[in-house]
């Protein structure tokens, strides 16, 4: 069940003219990882497209052109269209919108050009306004020069000192300036002017005053623009109209494509094709009944072979084996609705490999566990329940999907943690508190420290974060010993099943050893470190763990080599690692208690040894309040990011590198994903 | 006691120090990881992983402090 889907290996041969059929029936049954022929095989070639995908792929090409000058936004398309509707209208729709949208975009980009020239040649316009001339003035003289351009001050007086024979015209705004010199003189008139900063502007070649020259290039401008609106609008209406079908028949034309071009990855020969494919065991007689049945006898399938969970062991570094069936079977797992929603977590690492366990479900018991002991305040588990409830039900993404479920789980775990294992909301403690304000002192109310269910005293509370962080770590060094005790557990049945017996001792068991042995040291390092009890060398314990470790090590050493030895530290520092579990509690704890005292404490006057003593002020209280909010929002998104990332890392890193291997292949058969259009006449619908 | 100033300023130095490390390893590892993954997405878990590894650097220097604190 842990273990991905058996694969068969099979083969499909058949008479060449039964090929599109067999890729229809293929795609109908989506059991079948087709393997990409290698052209190697003598005799056989690679297969041609069938004939339907060039005038396919013309089509889409266009279309797609299409829908990019219409800007169809897939986010808006609802609905689907039926398959036969939109071969039916295709031809003609596509040379019609054709026609129309190059009309309406030729013209939408003539009209923006227009503009464009437009609004430059009134920019250059612009500057002469200030000066009562008119534009044929400025040009047609023998003798003299003229220079306009943009300076920064009055240049006259400069240019007058420096060319005698000129004549300076400033515009209004004083920005601008025009001066007539005589063509000897022009040199030196250019020299003064550049000292102001002076930019040429040519003349433009127009006649008339600039204030009639402006006012005509507006009255243009006011019509184009006008027009150009008029064609955004024609668009939109285009768009609006038509992008539902744009859209379908571009999904629709894909996979006509796709399915055209299947015979690529098939081998061929004059008269008969042969594809090689991957069918999950249980599918084959399925797909061979169907191919029996609906193909009238053209074509054939044979089981090759099962692909078998067993691999060779690369017994020295740096020798490749040959890759057997077992590394190229492709990976499907079988996971449950709840358990699906956590497989991209660790896809996002790895597709596990054919022959070893699928760690999903491992993940999704442990992962909201850790993220709930990291965090363990109901004042943030409910907000995050509801946060990742919603995110579930709105988020369509691959990646908000997966953050809302380990929110929601692992928000579920954070409400039971925060009740019963810490008694805390907001970093305060519900029941009176020895050194600490509480909400009961805080609202002056008694909040009982457990609760009676069922004749059970369950108790509301057992640890704070702050001040018994010895058995808070305590517990977490177990939990680490434990989680890595189930990954050496995991990583022994995986060994097992890929190399055999011996391999999984070796390799694994030995490990496991190991690790029962530390677990009974790490008893007698409290009780001698933190207890300070005496510990004798015939201690019961002492005599168990040391030969289990001696033995481990031995047998990890005849597996492993010298590296075995150098992991060992590794494995103390795996454990040790668990501790964040707790580190990264204390950590918000602190955050949270700074922000309750200065809100309650400092601010509002409460003291926590009378019970709902407050200076009673209510501007304060509001202050407090804000200051609250505020605060504890910052831990809450604080929250997210490192007890999600850290209880992910602690499964990455230490649990998985205990048995994971990855690099699968995923099992990717042949079959189409339809969102906008709908196969009625079709038997997959 | 007279020795608590001290602890306190040794625990303090076993976290900031720890820290310091983790964050220049860090920093090293996850620029080198961000480019791999700028070439290809599906690196984003390796990368993480890799990312955080010396993460465990600061954790033995917390437990460290833990355990000075717990002695005072």
């Amino acid at each position: 069940m842990l273990l991905p889907i058996q694969m068969t290996r099979v083969l499909i041969v058949g008479s060449r003219g039964a090929l599109k059929d067999t890729i229809e029936l293929l795609y109908r049954l989506e059991a079948a990882h087709l393997i990409d022929f290698s052209a190697e095989e003598e005799g056989f070639s690679l297969g041609a497209p069938l004939p339907e995908s060039s005038e396919a792929s013309q089509r889409l090409l266009k279309l797609r052109s299409l829908e990019k000058d219409m800007g169809v936004d897939a986010a808006e398309v609802r609905g689907r269209m039926d398959v036969a509707q939109i071969e039916k209208d295709l031809a003609a729709t596509i040379a019609e919108l054709e026609v129309e949208i190059t009309s309406v975009t030729e013209s939408r980009n003539k009209l923006a050009g227009r503009i464009n020239e437009l609004e430059a040649e009134r920019a250059v316009l612009k500057g002469f306004l200030g000066i009562p001339l008119d534009m044929e003035m400025y040009s047609g003289y023998e003798s003299l020069r003229v220079l306009t351009g943009k300076v920064r001050g009055d240049p006259s007086v400069a240019v007058r000192a420096a060319a005698p024979q000129s004549e300076v015209f400033l515009s209004d705004s004083g920005d601008f300036v025009a001066v007539f010199v005589a063509k000897a003189q022009a040199d030196e008139a250019q020299r003064a002017l550049a000292q102001f900063g002076f930019t040429e502007v040519p003349v433009p070649a127009k006649s008339g005053s600039p204030q009639q020259l402006v006012a005509r290039a507006d009255e243009e401008l006011t019509a184009l623009r006008a027009s150009l609106e008029e064609a955004v609008r024609k668009l939109e209406e285009l768009r609006e109209r038509h992008a539902a079908f744009v859209k379908a028949a571009d999904e629709h034309l894909s996979i006509v494509v796709e399915k055209a071009e299947t015979p690529l990855r098939v081998g061929t020969t004059e008269y008969a094709f042969a594809m090689d494919a991957w069918v999950p065991t249980s599918d084959v007689p399925k797909v061979e009944k169907a191919i029996a049945e609906g193909l009238g006898g053209k074509v054939h399938l044979e089981a090759l072979a099962t692909a078998p969970r067993k691999e060779a062991h690369a017994s020295h570094e740096g020798e490749e084996n040959p890759k057997s069936l077992a590394e190229e079977a492709p990976t499907k797992t079988e996971n449950g609705r709840i358990v699906k929603q956590f497989e991209y977590m660790e896809r996002m690492l790895s597709t596990p490999k054919y022959n070893e366990i699928d760690p999903t479900v491992t993940m999704m018991i442990t992962i909201p566990i850790f993220f709930g002991l990291m965090v363990g305040d109901i004042g943030y588990g409910i907000p995050f329940m509801i946060l990742g409830w919603l995110g579930l039900r709105n988020c369509r993404s691959d990646e908000w999907r997966t953050i809302s479920t380990l929110l929601f789980y692992g928000g579920i775990w954070a409400t039971i943690f925060g009740v019963f294992l810490f008694g805390e909301m907001y970093g305060i403690h519900f029941a009176e508190q020895p050194h600490d304000m509480s909400w009961s002192s805080l609202l002056g109310v008694q909040l009982p420290h457990e609760i009676a269910i069922g004749g059970f005293e369950i108790p509301l509370g057992i640890y704070s974060k702050l001040h018994n962080v010895k058995p808070i770590l305590y517990m977490t060094i177990w939990i680490g010993l434990i989680h890595v005790f189930i990954g050496y557990v995991i990583g022994v049945y995986n060994k097992a099943i890929r190399f055999g017996l011996k391999h999984a001792i070796l390799e694994r068991f030995s490990w496991l050893l190991i690790v029962i042995g530390g677990a009974l040291l790490l008893l007698i390092v409290v009780d001698a470190m933190i207890l300070g009890k005496t510990v004798e060398l015939t201690d019961l314990r002492i005599l168990i763990a040391a030969p289990l470790i001696v033995v481990g090590i031995l047998l990890a050493y005849k597996g492993e080599g010298a590296a075995a030895i150098l992991d060992l530290p590794g494995l103390m520092g795996n454990v040790i690692s668990y501790t964040r579990l707790a580190a990264i509690g204390m950590s918000k704890a602190g955050l949270a208690l700074a922000f309750n005292t200065i809100a309650f404490e400092v601010l509002w006057g409460h003291d926590f040894l009378v019970p709902g003593s407050n200076s009673g002020d209510t501007i304060i209280l509001i202050a407090v309040l804000a200051i609250f909010l505020v605060g504890h929002l910052t831990i809450f998104i604080l929250a997210i990011i490192s007890a999600g990332l850290h209880s992910l890392r602690l499964h990455y890193v230490e649990f998985f590198m205990k048995f994971y291997e990855g690099g699968g292949v995923d099992f990717k058969p042949l079959k189409v994903i339809r969102k906008y259009t709908i196969e009625k006449n079709g038997v997959s619908e | 006691m007279a020795d608590a100033g001290l602890i306190a300023l040794s625990a303090g130095i076993a976290v900031g120090i720890t820290g310091m490390a983790s964050a220049w390893a860090e920093k090293e590892i996850g620029s080198a990881a961000i480019g791999a993954m700028a070439e290809n997405e599906k690196l984003f878990g390796k990368g993480l992983i890799l990312t955080v590894i010396p993460e465990t650097i600061v954790i033995f220097g917390m437990v460290v402090a833990i355990l000075l604190w717990l002695n005072m």
